[in-house]
């Protein structure tokens, strides 16, 4: 039953983020997403990944709540209840299929692999993931340094 | 309770935001639902079978959309800084009229 509802929420939570007026709000609905896939993955046993999307959630937010602030350059009209009760009722009826309807065939092979052994396993992964986030993020700061020299000119 | 369905309807939902929003951060909010989804489908069905190694995948491609999704906002207040809105149509009606003023010129 907690399953359905975390599904519904999470469905409807995303609607709204989508589909609000106020960028502000649709920050805070995709909050609620986010909250609610931590909570589904706890029910399910991903502990760590729970943990690792609610960080990763509460970074990306603050920054998008941030850059809302920013980019917001007008008053937008505020959402109707009409609209509102259509995107939740929305929200609602998409969520069923996943409530009701099944696709998954026969199980696969299992594997008793932790979560610190598979971790262990990708070791050399971390490296380069590090590597390419660091990359990225040089890519990032140098288009920012150069938009700046160019408008400085 | 099927997780597949659950992840393909918030894919179908960024994927409809997506493709009609016009404002850049909307554009970026369905970016985010689109690897939600991706990753609830392969957290869900690791777990549900007992591997450790879907945890794992999904912190590396955690950290890879927290990179994509900095440079993506980087992007997003520069142009929105350069045009002076956020709106898409705007930003290209704008691009327009400067590449016709130079091919006039």
């Amino acid at each position: 039953m907690i399953l359905e509802i975390l599904s519904i929420g999470l469905i409807v939570s995303a609607c709204l983020a989508l589909f609000l007026d106020e960028v502000i709000y649709s920050v805070a609905a995709l909050a609620g997403t986010f909250l609610f896939t931590a909570l589904l993955y706890v029910i399910n046993g991903a502990v760590f990944a729970a943990i690792f999307q609610f960080a990763v959630g509460v970074g990306t937010l603050a920054i998008l709540f941030l850059s809302g602030e920013m980019l917001s350059d007008k008053p937008v009209k505020k959402t109707s209840p009409q609209k509102m009760g259509t995107l939740l009722g929305l929200g609602v009826v998409l969520s069923l299929p996943a409530i009701f309807l099944s696709v998954s065939g026969a199980a696969g092979t299992y594997s008793d692999a932790s979560f610190g052994d598979a971790l262990w396993n990708l070791s050399g992964l971390d490296v380069v993931l590090e590597a390419l986030v660091i990359l990225t993020v040089a890519v990032g700061i140098a288009i920012v340094l150069y938009e700046k020299r160019i408008g400085g000119k | 309770m099927d997780f597949v369905i659950l992840s393909l309807v918030m894919l179908a939902i960024g994927v409809y935001g997506l493709l009609t929003n016009r404002q850049l951060l909307k554009v970026f909010i369905s970016i985010e639902l689109i690897a939600t989804a991706a990753t609830i489908n392969f957290v869900m069905l690791a777990s549900s079978m007992g591997i450790g190694l879907g945890q794992a995948f999904l912190i590396l491609a955690f950290s890879t959309d927290t990179a994509v999704s900095a440079v993506i906002l980087a992007l997003l207040v520069i142009v929105s800084k350069k045009y002076g809105t956020s709106d898409i149509s705007k930003i290209i009606k704008a691009e327009e009229e400067k590449t016709e003023k130079e091919a006039e010129s």
